[in-house]
Formats: structure tokens, sequence, C-alpha cells
């Protein structure tokens, strides 16, 4: 189970570390990925189609703003996005017996969110998630690892539960 | 607790029948004016009785006292001299062992030396219509020192000489006889003794336990302690122990009950229309019973492979107080930590009490108990994430006051806490204060007052993160906001021997429930009835009205609704039922009933039988590549959300509130109300388990039905048929067996063009016990316990899983529990 997941290995020997930096940015990505399926979640899941504006505190402090528009189509299963989420401060946490699930940051920044959103974790969510600056910090992993990025772009590709693409520039994935 | 109080003096009364009777005309139909009765009763009865000789006795009421049958001699005291007379009260069970037995004045030491010898007295119990019942006897023994020295010490006796060469003592007499009658009411359809419960295979010794035995209860899963008692669901079942509220009876999953067995004197069943001291719920009552405090020490042990516990008591003072301390603690992590490392259970309990007796009437007291469970997952980094975890504390402080043989009157005040953490950070707290009043009057030779008043506050700190929760999910949460809720009640009741053999009981609660600024008034009329046809047979009769606030599924300690949405849930009971001596310490009822339920939260009942899946011939329309089908639970074969509505992101599987039509439909059946009815047959055939060959045939033939949004359909967990059916065999030289079987019908299946029975599979399991025993010195005792709850390995079929390729069935288990264990006691 602890080996199963995306960043790999884990550290019997003291030297190596349980979390590399590449695990480190992604369990950040998804960090930053389950914070937004959360806000929209606890906000616009079971809202009428058409235009949205909806604001939420996060579970642990400050507060995340979601808005722009989507459409669905119940008999397939799909929403399809057009939304942009303000995160101020917004803090989440996460424990998981998997420990590359697990983490406790604090989001700030704006971060698009256009696609299918599909029910069904397969092959049909097909999503494009981008931010100019976005500031990640608080500790990821389990135990916890130190993690901090300032103002830092993100461009992200999800296809079904695999969310691929760069993080401050640095090429960073995540199975969810 | 509920009994039919009986006194005998010298027997005369039984054989001096007179004949008055209470003018009865209007006692006989007037269920509807029975709270106007009652009270009108309670306000006339001691005028209007205090005239009319005692009511004659049915000759099934003649009364046998106890006999001794065992060595009678009391060593003389070392160390005394002189004559001395010590008088003492006896208090001998229905078994005919010595319950307690208290010298009337204290004369040390003999009378500490006459009360311990009497706690080791055997005796043919007192019989009233043939029963054995319990008693308490008053008997005079007369010490007498030895004559000279050399000779062998005196020795009191109760009942016989003592031997020649001595100055013998005067052989004491008996002289009165209290016995405790053992009436059943005509709503209580079981009572198991302690002493019986350790007899019943697959109960490990745990006389709640004991409860998935009686007539009307239906098991949701084999072996799991939530139950559906004539149609009522879990969470409508009240549990009291010694007249105390407690969220639960059982540790975490399969696990014992949580105070100690020895503990416990006795479990009674209230399936419906019960007395109305029991209110505040509308589905059946199981109501526990600790046994009276001693005034010898003793104590009991037991060492299994799964837990421990023990308990003593000992009293002081010269036996005016005793304190009594138990618990059980679990070491169940030991066998996880090498069957499931990641996996961390635990659970334990306490008990203590403490009386004293401030006057031969007055006595204080506080009984203290509590239970802890807990179940969790370890993580990587060494900590252990919360899955579930409960506690419980109840710390109850009594003032009881005698009336003589009049009655009881206690007054007591109750502190509590329960605790359930749901893990993420997530818990419900419930902080309250009861206070509560009993009087217990026998007014006249034929009418018992049965009287209270209690008021309950519960405060509620809840912690829920509400953050992480869907839309729906956050809705149902706020149904469980922090706040104080306020309940309380006045009941009586009136026992009347209205003629011979023909007793009525009416009655009245009258509820108050606050909870967020809602409130709601109940009044609940309660009658029954108890006839003797003849020595050997009576009608038995009860109904009432039970009302109940909003209630979670099952008990969970703290999870209760709050601002009484909906209303209250409400029952209408009634049953019929006939008793009969069968003899030889067999007895036997069989009952039919009908309940009503309106406006009942029944989540786990009002969903209607569905596959998970797809039925064969379907085709999951709502998904893009045409998948299959979802896990067991989720119905995918419906729109995923409502059209028009976005959708939930469940990237990764879930989480993060996102919701699944699963989700959903389990919290619509939470919020759900529901009409409903019950009806059926029960038969219970008992001869005590104690007996050389013992036994019980416990038979439900029942049906329950929902009416929800339109629909009538037979309930979730309806089952047709539930029989259990033990024996237990003394082997002899202190060995004995026992076997059990237990069947009952399956659940209600859900459609399925595959298969054209209605029913999943019926459930059949056997259970097995095998004891040894040990007699050591004095009443010490120990013995071998090997039990073993499902030995057929026998599993369960829950539901009905569909895929393209066809539809089987889903099953859980063996739920099975080997048990190996030491117990003893002294």
């Amino acid at each position: 189970m602890v080996a199963a997941v995306a960043c790999g290995g884990s550290g019997g020997a003291s030297s190596t570390p349980a979390c590399d930096p590449q695990c480190t940015d992604g369990v950040a990505l998804l960090a930053l990925r389950d914070a937004i399926k959360l806000v929209y979640n606890v906000t616009l899941q079971g809202q009428p189609v058409g235009a949205q504006d909806k604001t939420t505190p996060c579970p642990q402090g400050g507060t995340a703003h979601v808005h722009g528009t989507a459409t669905s189509n119940a008999d397939q299963g799909t929403t399809t996005v057009m939304l942009t989420y303000n995160l101020s401060q917004c803090h989440y946490s996460q424990v998981d017996s998997d420990p590359s699930h697990a983490f406790d940051v604090t989001l700030t920044g704006s971060i698009t969110e256009q696609g299918i959103i599909a029910v069904q974790p397969s092959s049909t969510t097909s999503l494009v998630l981008q931010s100019s600056s976005m500031t990640i910090a608080g500790q990821v992993y389990s135990p916890g690892i130190d993690y901090k990025e300032t103002a830092c772009a993100v461009l992200l590709a999800q296809d079904g539960s695999n969310l691929s693409g760069t993080l401050c520039g640095r090429p960073a994935g995540v199975t969810l | 607790m509920v009994e039919f109080r009986w006194s005998e003096r010298g027997r005369r009364t039984a054989c001096n029948p007179s004949s008055p009777l209470l003018p009865t005309g209007s006692l006989v139909s007037f269920f509807a004016a029975a709270l106007a009765l009652a009270l009108a009763l309670m306000l006339a009865a001691p005028a209007a009785f205090a005239q009319p000789p005692p009511a004659p006795l049915a000759a099934s009421d003649a009364i046998v006292p106890p006999r001794l049958v065992s060595e009678p001699a009391v060593p003389y005291p070392v160390g005394a001299s002189g004559e001395a007379s010590v008088v003492l009260n006896v208090t001998v069970n229905a078994d005919g062992t010595v319950r307690a037995a208290t010298a009337a004045e204290t004369n040390e030491p003999f009378s500490s030396a006459a009360a311990r010898a009497a706690m080791g007295w055997r005796y043919d119990p007192a019989t009233r219509g043939g029963r054995a019942v319990a008693a308490r006897i008053r008997v005079e023994i007369l010490f007498s020192p030895a004559p000279a020295p050399g000779t062998a010490p005196a020795t009191g006796s109760p009942s016989a000489p003592a031997a020649a060469p001595e100055r013998a003592p005067a052989p004491a007499r008996t002289e009165e006889v209290l016995v405790r009658g053992a009436h059943e009411e005509p709503s209580r359809t079981a009572t198991l003794t302690r002493a019986e419960v350790r007899q019943i295979p697959g109960a490990f010794g745990d006389p709640f336990r004991a409860i998935e035995i009686m007539p009307g209860v239906t098991p949701i899963i084999s072996g799991l302690p939530f139950f559906y008692i004539r149609g009522a669901p879990p969470g409508d079942v009240g549990y009291y122990l010694d007249g105390i509220r407690v969220p639960y009876l059982f540790h975490v999953g399969v696990g014992p009950s949580v105070v100690h067995p020895a503990i416990v004197d006795r479990v009674d069943l209230y399936p419906g229309g019960y007395p109305a001291r029991f209110g505040r719920f509308s589905g059946g009552i199981v109501s526990g019973e600790t046994v009276a405090p001693a005034d010898t020490i003793h104590g009991e042990y037991n060492v299994r492979l799964v837990d421990a516990g023990a308990y003593v008591e000992t009293p002081f003072d010269g036996g005016r107080g005793t304190v009594l301390l138990g618990g059980r603690y679990s070491y169940t992590g030991l066998l996880f930590s090498l069957l499931s490392p990641s996996t961390s259970l635990s659970y334990w309990d306490y008990q203590g009490r403490a009386t004293y007796d401030l006057t031969p009437r007055d006595r204080v007291g506080v009984f203290a108990f509590g239970a802890y469970d807990f179940l969790g997952q370890k993580l990587p980094d060494g900590t252990t994430q919360t899955l579930f975890g409960t506690q419980f504390h109840r710390v109850d402080v009594r003032y009881d006051h005698s009336l003589g043989e009049a009655g009881t009157i206690r007054t007591a005040v109750t502190l509590g806490e329960d605790l359930t953490d749901a893990g993420d950070g997530q818990s419900v707290r419930d902080r309250l204060v009861g206070v509560r009043t009993e009087i217990t009057e026998r007014l006249s030779p034929v009418a018992l007052l049965r009287a209270g008043f209690d008021a309950q506050s519960d405060s509620y700190d809840v912690l829920l993160n509400s953050g992480t929760l869907g839309p729906t999910e956050a809705s149902y949460a706020s149904y469980f906001p922090t706040r104080t809720d306020l309940a309380a009640g006045m009941r009586g009741d009136v026992v009347l021997t209205v003629m011979r053999g023909l007793e009525v009981t009416p009655g009245a609660r009258l509820d108050y429930f606050g909870s967020q600024g809602a409130t709601a008034l109940a009044i609940d009329p309660r009658l029954s009835a108890r006839a003797e046809i003849t020595d050997r047979w009576r009608l038995l009769w009860a109904m009432g009205l039970a009302h109940q606030a909003p209630a979670f599924a099952i008990p969970v300690p703290g999870f209760q609704p709050g601002g009484l949405r909906g209303g209250l849930q409400m029952s209408a009971q009634e049953s019929m039922g006939v008793g009969w001596d069968l003899g030889a310490a067999t007895t036997a009822t069989a009952t039919v009933f009908h309940n009503g339920f309106f406006n009942m939260s029944d989540a786990l009942g009002v969903n209607q039988s569905q596959p998970s899946g797809c039925l064969p011939g379907s085709f999951p329309t709502d998904t893009l590549a045409g998948d299959p089908g979802g896990a067991a639970g989720s119905h995918t074969c419906g729109q995923r959300f409502a059209p028009g509505t976005l959708g939930p992101d469940r990237s990764g599987g879930g989480g993060q509130g996102a919701e699944s039509a699963g989700t959903q439909s389990t919290i619509q059946a939470l919020e759900a109300r529901t009409n409903g009815n019950a009806y059926g047959f029960e038969l219970f055939i008992k001869r005590k388990l104690t007996e050389h060959l013992g036994g019980f045939l416990s038979y439900t033939l029942s049906r329950s039905t929902r009416d929800y949004q339109g629909q009538q359909f037979v309930a979730a967990f309806d089952r047709t048929h539930v029989l259990n059916a033990a024996a237990a065999y003394d082997l002899g030289r202190n060995w004995r067996a026992g076997a059990r079987i237990t069947f009952y019908t399956g659940l209600p299946k859900a459609p399925d063009p595959t298969d054209a029975s209605t029913r999943l599979a019926p459930f059949f399991r056997l259970d097995l016990r095998l004891e040894k025993r040990w007699p050591l010195k004095g009443k010490a005792w120990i013995s071998f316990v090997a039990e073993w709850m499902n030995a057929t390995l026998s599993k369960e079929q829950i539901g009905t899983s569909c895929t393209l390729q066809g539809c089987q069935a889903t099953t859980v288990g063996p739920i099975t529990i080997p048990s190996i264990g030491v117990e003893g006691g002294f």
C-alpha cells in the first residue's frame, strides 16, 4: 500500500528520503487538486446549471471563491465547466494511511478549470487547470515534510485519474 | 424493575382468603380514559381500598416457603461466650441459592457468623402456584456455647437441633416469609436470569447478549447486537440498566456487553405495551437489573482469549455498607497485531457501586459505570487514525427509602457523558444530567401504585468537518447541531387486583420534549391485564402508545438529531397472549401482536431492496464508456445526478465532499419518515436451563411493512420466521454441555429477472458450549468454558449484486466467535 502510489518506493535506509522532491511536488499537486475538488463539491455540486458564483470557508481556515459557468448532461453523467477558483489562505489537510496522500497545506492564488468532469473515475474526465501564481505552503507526505512554493505557475491536465503537467516549471504528476 | 410484590406472614394470608372485590364495572373498557383513571385511582385508592379485606388468592397463588436442604450448622464464633440469638433476613433466589443474608440487629460476633454461614445454605426454593420464586425469609438462630472444654464447638442451626453432645442451640424457626412475586407482566415476553444465560450457547454468559434469543427480536445480521423488535428499528429500542438509560449494551462489533455479566441479575424484554415507567422510546425496551448488594464478600473473574474481567463486592461497617468494583479489559489488540497489523481495536468497561444503610429503612448509594470502544488504523508515521471511537459514563447517586412492606421510594441524580469520535477531527459529545424519583407503594391489598417523575438535560457539543461535506451530507449534518435538549416526563400506573385471578394495570405517561426551540408534548396511555384461567393457564394482554423524538438509525452515543425535525415518532402497540405452566420447571407463552408505526425514523428499513449494479438485460446508459456498473452498494443504472444540476467531481473515486447516488439515497433514508405495521405470533417455551436437562424454544412468525412515498412494501429487514432453540445437559461430574440452533428467513430480495424467489437464502447457525466446573473450598468454584458461536461457519446473504453477466447474492461472514476461557467465583 505504501509503495503503490506516485511517490514510488519508500525509505528503508536513512540516507534515502522517504519522499524525494518529485514526490513532494506530486503530493502538493494532489493537495491542490483535492482542494479544488472539495470547493467544487461543497459549493456547486447539485446546483442548477448556468452561471456560478459561490464562496465557501476552507476546512481549516481561509476562503475559496468559485465563479464561471457550468452545464451538465445527467444521462451521460458529465458536467462541463469553465470555472475560476480564487483561493485565499485556504487551509486544507488530509490524513491518510497512504503517506503520499497525506498533506497539510495553505493555498493562495487563482486557478482556472476547464473541461469535462465525469462521474466515473474512468478515462472520461478531461480537464485543464492553469494558474499563473499559486502559493502552496505547509507539509506534505507522512511523516510531514516541509513544503513551500511561492507565486508559482501551474499547468496541469487531468485525464481520468491521472494528473500531469508542470509545477513551477518542473514536470510533476500524480495519480488521484 | 417491575415486580409484583407479594407478602405472606406465616402463610396466614394464603390460607385466609376473603371475598370482597373492587367494583369493576368501570375498569373494563376505557383504554382511552386510562390516564384519568390512573390519576383518580392514585388519589382515591387509599380511601377506597382501606376497608375491604385482602383479595382472595387464587389456588395458583398458593405460596410454599423455602425449605432448607443443605447442612444447617453454624459454627460457634471463636472467642465468643454465652448464649445469643440472631435473626437473619435471608433472601433465597429462585434457584435455591442464598442471595443475601443480613442480621436484623447487630450482635457480634454472632450476627456475622450467622450471616456468613447462611450464604452457603441451599434451599428448595419458595413456590408460588407451583412455580419457583425468590423469597425473603426471617430465620432465628440461637447460639449456645459448648458445655465443657474438649467438646466440639457449639453450633447454631436454623432448622434442626444441633448434635446431642453439644449444648445444642435451640432450633431456629422461620418467622416470616416475604415472597418477591414473579408475576410476569403482560408486556414482558421473556426474562432470563444470569444463571440461565450462562448456559445459553453463543451468549458467552452475557445476559444482554441473550436478547437475541427472545421472541419478537429480529437480528439485522447474525451476531451483531442491533435488532428489530416487533418491527421497531434499532434506533427506537431503549436500553436501561437499573433504570438508567444507556446508549448501547455491547462493545464494538460482536463484543461482550458493557457491564460485567456477573453483576447483572436479570434482563427483561418488553417488546410493546410496556409499563408506564418506560418512556420516550417507541420501540421495544431492554431492561437490565443489577444484583442486590450482598453482605458477604464475594466476586467472580474470567479470563478469555480476547479479554479478562472481574468484580468483587464486600460489606463494611458490619454489613451496613457495601462496595462493589468490577471491570473488563480487552487485549484484542494483541490478536489484531498478529492478524491485521494495521488495525487497532480495544475496549474496556468499569463498574463501581457503593451502598450504605443510614437506617434500616434508608439507604444511599452510588452506581458508576462506563465503557470505551476504539477501532483505528495505524498510519506509517506511527500514529493511529481513529475510525470509530465511543465511550459513555454514568454516575447515579440514589437515595432509597423503604416504606416497609408497603413499598419503596427512590430518588436519584444521574450524571453522564456520551462521546463518539468519528475520526478526522469529528466528534459528538453529550453531557447529561438527569433526575428521577420513583415510588412503588401498596395502597391496599388490591392496589399497587407505581409512579414517578424524571427529567434529563442533554448538552451536545458537535464537531463535524462540515467544510468537507457535500451539500446533502452537510444538510443532514445540520440535524446534529451543538445545543441543549430537555426532556421530562411523569408517569403512573396502578396494578389492580380486580377480582380473584384478574389483574388490570391502567397507567399513563406525560412527556415533554424540547430541542432548539422546538417543543412537543406526548400523552401515552398504557393498559395491561393478566387473568388466571386455571392454576396453569393465564391470559396476558397489553397495549399502549409510545412517543419518541427523531432517532438515528442505530444507537450511537451522542448521535441524537436535534430540533425535533419532522416531529415525534409514535407507535401503537398491542398484544394478547397466553401463558401456561407445563410443570417440571417448564413454562410457555404464546403471543399475537400488532404494532402500528407513525412518522417513524427507520433508515435501515425504509429502502426497498434493490440490487447493486445493473440487472441483466439492462444497460447502463449513464456512462460514456458503457461502464458495466459500480461497486457493490451503489446503484448505477439510474441517472448519476438530477437533470439540470451539476454533477459531483469524483476524481480519484470520491472524497472531498463528492456524493454518489448511493450517498444521497442513504441520507434520504436517514431523513425519511415512514408509517408501517408489524404483526405476528411469538412462542417461547423454556425449561430452566439450570435443570439437569434444560432448554428453550423461541419462535417468531411476523411481517413488517412500510408505507413510504405512496408505496407499501415489506420492510428491508423483515424476516418471516425467526427460530432459536437450545438445550443444556448435565453430563455428570460437573460437566455441562449445550447446543443452540438459530434459523431465520432471508431478507426480502431485490427484483431479479433471472430468479423468481422473493427472499434471499435463509440463515442457519449452530452454537456450542462445554463447561467443566470444579467446586473449591467454601463457595469458591472455577470453570473451564469452551464456546463457539457459529460453529457451522455459516455465511449470511444480505443483498444482491448484478453485472451484465448476471446477479448473485452478496454475503457476509462467516461471523464466528470461538472462545476458550476460565471463569471462577468465590
